[in-house]
């Protein structure tokens, strides 16, 4: 703590800490030279809020990982981040973006390699719900049938973003977060560790997730820094061009052409 | 502030408002009920687009707005954060808001080796320190805003020990006197939140203050001077005893209590019929329960305004 530090800061870093420390009756102690002495129960008080959002915020951003986990985990688990990894922004839908790497890290969750990997699928679909909204531009797209690929840029829907995984992420996800799920199909991948790369991206106000078709990874990193619609497919050898075209512009990936060098009107 | 729906609201000259939660955001577009004014929580719209700013735009174009931060961190002794600066002007400049409100709070501090936001309304000593930078971070978000900024009164769980008592230079202000110089020396209102000013006296009865809590409550609002308040906030509150010990908790999670709607009715008739809003963020209820509760603080403006008139009376008609 600096000499030059003032009074109202060391204030506020004291009370800060003590509702970050772990464990959370060690925050009494780093507060007791400034408040008076009955209002550790006040402290119990943010302590348990703080326990309380944490859980709620996370559960709102990762509704499968909680799933997965069980309540009494997954709110173990939202406690742990909350003080290894605190907010450091005002708006709590900001937070949680490294869940994915706490898991990882957790010898606890070991045993379930892929959730590391649902948790980043969960992240860009999170992501993608407040991106900027674009509407689409159908007429555009008579760029393809005359523009030199070269000097054309697909644009993608807000969030556009694949995840690439060698689990099955995009059964997982769809399975959980369907009106019914059905789990059957979801297991066999798992014991046969069938890969799966996840497009995520919005349709409308809605996060879609899906699995990516042969190539298709390869194809939307190129557009997303970018790159020209000839660089795009020279990334993605695999892909069928034509069987993605129409789905991509009837689920809302695809939502305008762009003449390269020519300023959107 | 008054189109659409909003226009048959106030025969009683009080503008009364909800807190606009999701659990509401489709059934109000679909019924648009009579209300003055609409209160949302500014952080939950920042994003730059989406389902829930869409939702907000669809509101805004049948009641203005009212936008409520949580997390500007004012009291700061680090400042408040630029981008979360940034964030609320984009939306300001969005949706064009009558009011624009945040907390008398600190969130965020520093914090192992960078700075944490603790997402919590953390109260301020009332120190001559924490008002000036309470005031030079008010004075930045005025200058940055460009409109008029309300500031809301806290209600804390801990409180901070007076440093030297004997110099008068340190000692703490009382609360009153802290937010009538934050009000006077930046030009902002005060949005007084009635229920927190009586949770802290049921706390400071629990911690020992013999007064009754709700002479305490009506002292405090006598003390402020009616030309700072801006608004007024109404909400529910609960006692929790349990094995860490007995405090009342501001849980926004039920109606309002009637030693609240007394000291709210103290209140109009001291500060005169300024906006009120009903908050209610834990267990929403039916969107009705919300409405009843708006209904409530025009009868008691007009008890206030017609004095003949009872709560009995009012009830009795609506």
């Amino acid at each position: 703590m600096s000499m030059s530090m003032s009074r109202l800061a060391t204030q506020q870093q004291a009370l800060v800490g003590a509702l970050f420390s772990l464990p959370s009756d060690n925050g009494i102690k780093k507060i007791a030279n400034y408040v008076v002495d009955t209002d550790y129960r006040g402290l119990k008080a943010y302590q348990m809020n703080a326990r309380a959002l944490a859980e709620r915020v996370l559960q709102s951003a990762y509704p499968v990982l909680a799933q997965l986990l069980g309540d009494e985990s997954f709110a173990a688990l939202a406690r742990a981040f909350w003080h290894a990894s605190p907010p450091v922004k005002g708006d709590l839908a900001q937070w949680g973006g490294v869940l994915a790497d706490f898991v990882h890290a957790s010898e606890q969750l070991a045993d379930e390699p892929y959730l590391p990997d649902v948790a980043r699928v969960e992240w860009a679909m999170h992501a993608s719900a407040g991106r900027a909204d674009r509407a689409a531009d159908p007429a555009t797209f008579q760029w393809l049938m005359t523009g030199d690929p070269e000097r054309l840029r697909l644009v993608l829907a807000p969030g556009c973003q694949v995840v690439c995984s060698l689990w099955p992420v995009v059964s997982i996800i769809t399975a959980h977060l369907a009106d019914s799920p059905v789990f059957d199909g979801v297991s066999r991948k798992l014991n046969d560790r069938t890969a799966e790369d996840a497009v995520v991206w919005r349709m409308g106000h809605q996060p879609r997730v899906r699995e990516a078709l042969s190539g298709e990874a390869g194809l939307l990193a190129a557009l997303r820094i970018g790159g020209s619609l000839d660089t795009a497919l020279q990334s993605a050898p695999g892909l069928d061009f034509n069987a993605w075209l129409p789905l991509a512009v009837q689920t809302g990936l695809l939502l305008a052409v762009e003449p390269i060098g020519v300023d959107p009107v | 502030m008054s189109r659409g729906p909003s226009e048959a609201a106030s025969d009683s000259g009080l503008k009364a408002g909800i807190g606009w939660r999701h659990r509401h955001y489709r059934e109000l577009l679909e019924r648009l009920p009579t209300l003055d004014f609409l209160e949302v929580h500014s952080e939950n719209f920042f994003a730059q687009g989406g389902a829930a700013l869409a939702v907000l735009e669809r509101g805004r174009q049948s009641y203005p707005v009212s936008l409520h931060g949580v997390g500007l961190s004012l009291g700061s002794a680090i400042g408040i954060d630029d981008w979360h600066l940034d964030q609320l002007a984009s939306l300001v400049q969005r949706i064009e808001p009558i009011l624009v409100s945040d907390h008398a709070c600190f969130s965020r501090a520093a914090h192992g080796t960078g700075i944490v936001h603790a997402a919590d309304l953390l109260p301020l000593p009332f120190s001559h320190e924490a008002l000036d930078v309470l005031c030079a971070n008010v004075q930045k978000v005025q200058d940055r805003l460009n409109q008029p900024f309300m500031v809301e009164n806290l209600s804390a769980y801990i409180a901070w020990k007076q440093p030297y008592r004997d110099d008068e230079a340190e000692a703490l202000l009382s609360e009153a006197d802290f937010l009538i110089a934050l009000s006077r020396r930046t030009g902002c209102s005060l949005l007084v939140d009635v229920n927190n000013i009586y949770v802290n006296a049921l706390n400071a009865q629990i911690a020992g203050d013999p007064g009754d809590p709700a002479t305490r409550c009506m002292e405090w609002l006598d003390a402020i001077p009616a030309s700072c308040v801006g608004e007024l906030h109404l909400a529910g509150h609960c006692h929790v005893n349990n094995e860490h010990g007995n405090i009342v908790i501001d849980d926004h999670g039920s109606r309002v209590c009637e030693p609240v709607w007394q000291i709210y009715q103290h209140a109009v008739r001291r500060f005169g019929q300024v906006p009120t809003l009903i908050e209610w963020d834990t267990d929403v209820p039916a969107l009705d329960v919300l409405l009843d509760e708006a209904d409530r603080a025009r009868a008691v403006a007009r008890t206030v305004t017609q004095p003949g008139r009872s709560l009995h009376h009012e009830h009795e008609h609506e």
